[in-house]
């Protein structure tokens, strides 16, 4: 493989990305500070004593269950519509796991750029690829589901408003992007090969479909819709979960 | 109205547009937790009384709320300054957040577990503390409760007129029955009834009387428990009234009350009272248990179903006990309405709709009534006087029979009868349900 393809690896490209996760990692903790500070009354640790008083509170089940069967599983949405779960655990895997893959990937660039461990890099990227490729035909399924719904069922349309629609059409647009960027990739395995090998592009490609996910998916989520992400699940803990 | 005709406040420099300082952290964080999946859309029964008017789903008042925090507490707010809010958006929000019953269906079916009853309850207290709220005659709770400990405008020595001579109330007992503000000058028979059971299984029990004051749920439920601090004052009167009587076990047959004993005054009292809090349903569900329960009569295979009340089943999780009751009845063929437990249709009369919002209390009982036409009941039940009074009222507007005295007016004209769990358990135990005066 040429040193071109090691796109976000290898100075300055990989310089770059750490610098753009850093900017999109401050701006999601100033967020979320902002957040617990708003859910705290104008003070994040009485966020934080009511939310480990909550989540600690006699007679709920044990952590562990409630993270197992309402945050992973969520068999809340199961039981209310075996239609939206599936929708919804299309979405979550796939971003969720594409996230995961991400961090992996980034602590073995960390590792590479620092000199420690002997391994391939271009090797441990290549193992990535079809796993990647599977969680993100997860997630473009779950999106496409998620549209056709907000478009097609006349209730779920009327209660639709730019709030959903930001969140949904801007991960469909990083989704696209993703596979975009695998497309060109002169080594790819992606079945988006149809769009013709160019390293230029494909870098190219690579660090804008970087950039936008970090800002969209890390920077944007205190800010925006995705912030359930977080606060569900804290929901769920402090409630006690179950049925 | 027109953004240019809306009227808006200046906020002044370092101040939120919206206060939020009474309502819990975990509450405000749920306002953020919220999906927008709609669920909530699909059972709300405001939301289907009302035509299905969106600004009353709890999903677009979630949106709506969250929208005002963030003006005040977002990231553009502390840049800049928070952004007013139009008096308009606000006053339409408190209205739309008081045409709700506080049922809860909207956080049983909710993805996110939201605890929405107490959320909206904790919402409605700031916009009364901000002069938004409340709704319509619920403004007359404070006074009434605050200086008549009921909301009847009765005298508390006037408590157990209602009392027959044959009925024995202890002076002390291990069993205390309260019975609340509505079965002591309202719905008396229900009061009667109870106490008739009591004594004919033999149960001694006493009664606080004059002492027993209302139990504040109406002022939660509407957003004014600040007012004259009133539920906190009632909740240790009738907490300490109760224990120093020794007693050890305190039973209600008032669905309200005894959800304000189960949560809401160990809340005000940040303790826990030294008493058992029992629903009527429960204790007699034990003694059919213990095989305790002699019935007299037969209902002669009638269908009944049950309705569950909010505040016995959702809010504290009641649902089994008032079954084993009435199934165990003599001559019931009890069904089910399709929904039911955690996910049954309020009667309307919760939140303080009954007392603010009459029309919309209307349409959702007679929802309600129609439920109990689609199992072909014959007898609808249920456990609390408010249901009882407004699926009365739903089923009369249904039947078209109209200015009936409404302990009587389960007459002929009627095809469904209306009726609580302890009346019927009374007159299937073949014991008198008259109250004092109709005696006389």
């Amino acid at each position: 493989m040429s040193e071109a393809f090691s796109y976000y690896s290898g100075i300055p490209t990989f310089t770059v990305m750490i610098g753009i996760a850093m900017v999109a990692v401050l701006i999601f903790m100033v967020g979320i500070i902002l957040d617990m500070k708003k859910w705290g009354g104008g003070s994040v640790s009485a966020f934080l004593s009511a939310f480990v008083k909550s989540a600690t509170k006699k007679g709920h089940p044990s952590i562990i269950k409630t993270i197992v069967l309402d945050i992973l599983i969520q068999r809340r949405i199961l039981r209310r519509s075996p239609f939206r779960w599936v929708m919804h655990m299309l979405i979550f895997i796939g971003w969720g796991g594409m996230l995961l893959l991400s961090l992996v990937f980034a602590a073995f660039e960390m590792l590479h750029e620092l000199g420690i461990g002997e391994f391939d890099l271009v090797s441990v990227r290549d193992s990535f690829d079809t796993p990647n490729e599977i969680l993100g035909y997860l997630l473009l399924v779950g999106l496409v589901i998620a549209i056709v719904r907000r478009l097609a069922i006349s209730d779920v349309s009327k209660g639709t408003e730019m709030f959903d629609w930001v969140l949904v059409l801007g991960i469909l647009f990083i989704t696209v992007t993703g596979f975009v960027a695998e497309g060109y990739r002169p080594d790819t395995v992606s079945a988006w090969s149809f769009m013709g090998a160019d390293a230029a592009l494909a870098e190219a490609m690579a660090l804008f479909h970087v950039l936008i996910s970090l800002l969209f998916c890390i920077a944007y989520i205190p800010f925006s819709k995705y912030i359930h992400m977080i606060a569900a699940p804290l929901v769920i803990l402090a409630n006690g979960g179950g049925e | 109205m027109a953004e240019e005709e809306k009227t808006i406040p200046k906020v002044p420099k370092g101040q939120p547009s919206i206060k939020v300082d009474v309502i819990d952290p975990m509450h405000l964080l749920q306002y953020d937790a919220c999906t927008r999946c709609g669920e909530c859309e699909n059972w709300c029964p405001a939301l289907d009384a009302m035509d299905k008017d969106l600004a009353i789903s709890p999903k677009d008042k979630i949106s709506r709320w969250r929208d005002f925090m963030g003006k005040s507490y977002g990231l553009r707010a502390k840049l800049f300054g928070a952004k007013a809010i139009p008096e308009e958006d606000i006053q339409k929000f408190n209205d739309n957040l008081f045409y709700c019953t506080t049922c809860g269906v909207c956080g049983s079916v909710c993805e996110g577990g939201l605890n929405t009853i107490e959320m909206w309850e904790a919402t409605r207290q700031q916009l009364v503390m901000r002069g938004n709220g409340p709704y319509g005659k619920q403004s007359l709770f404070p006074k009434l409760i605050g200086e008549m400990h009921n909301p009847y405008m009765k005298e508390q020595k006037d408590r157990l007129l209602w009392v027959p001579d044959d009925v024995e109330i202890a002076d002390d007992s291990e069993v205390a029955y309260f019975a609340g503000c509505t079965a002591g000058f309202n719905q008396q028979v229900l009061g009667v009834s109870t106490a008739r059971v009591l004594n004919h299984l033999g149960v001694p029990f006493s009664m606080l009387g004059e002492d027993e004051w209302c139990c504040g749920s109406a002022l939660i439920r509407t957003g004014q428990p600040h007012i004259g601090d009133t539920p906190r004052e009632a909740a240790i009167h009738n907490v300490e009234a109760l224990e120093a009587r020794g007693v050890k076990k305190v039973l209600f047959a008032c669905a309200g009350c005894f959800r304000a004993a189960s949560l809401d005054w160990p809340r005000l009292m940040g303790r826990e009272p030294n008493f058992e809090v029992v629903h009527i349903a429960d204790f007699l569900a034990e003694l059919i248990d213990q095989g305790k329960i002699k019935w007299e009569k037969s209902l002669d295979n009638k269908t009944v179903t049950y309705h569950d009340p909010c505040h016995l089943g959702r809010h504290v999780g009641v649902f089994e006990g008032p079954r084993k009751v009435l199934s165990n009845m003599p001559g019931v063929n009890f069904v089910e309405m399709e929904r039911n437990r955690d996910l049954q249709r309020c009667c309307g009369a919760g939140g303080g709709v009954k007392a603010g919002i009459p029309d919309l209390a209307m349409g959702i009982s007679t929802a309600r009534i129609k439920d109990a036409m689609d199992v072909k009941a014959d007898i609808l039940s249920s456990a609390c006087p408010f249901c009882r009074r407004n699926l009365g009222d739903g089923r009369d507007s249904v039947y078209g029979v109209e200015g009936t005295n409404f302990d009587l007016r389960d007459n002929e004209e009627n095809d469904m009868q209306v009726e609580d769990l302890i009346v019927l358990t009374a007159e299937l135990m073949g014991l008198s349900t008259k109250i004092k005066s109709q005696e006389e």
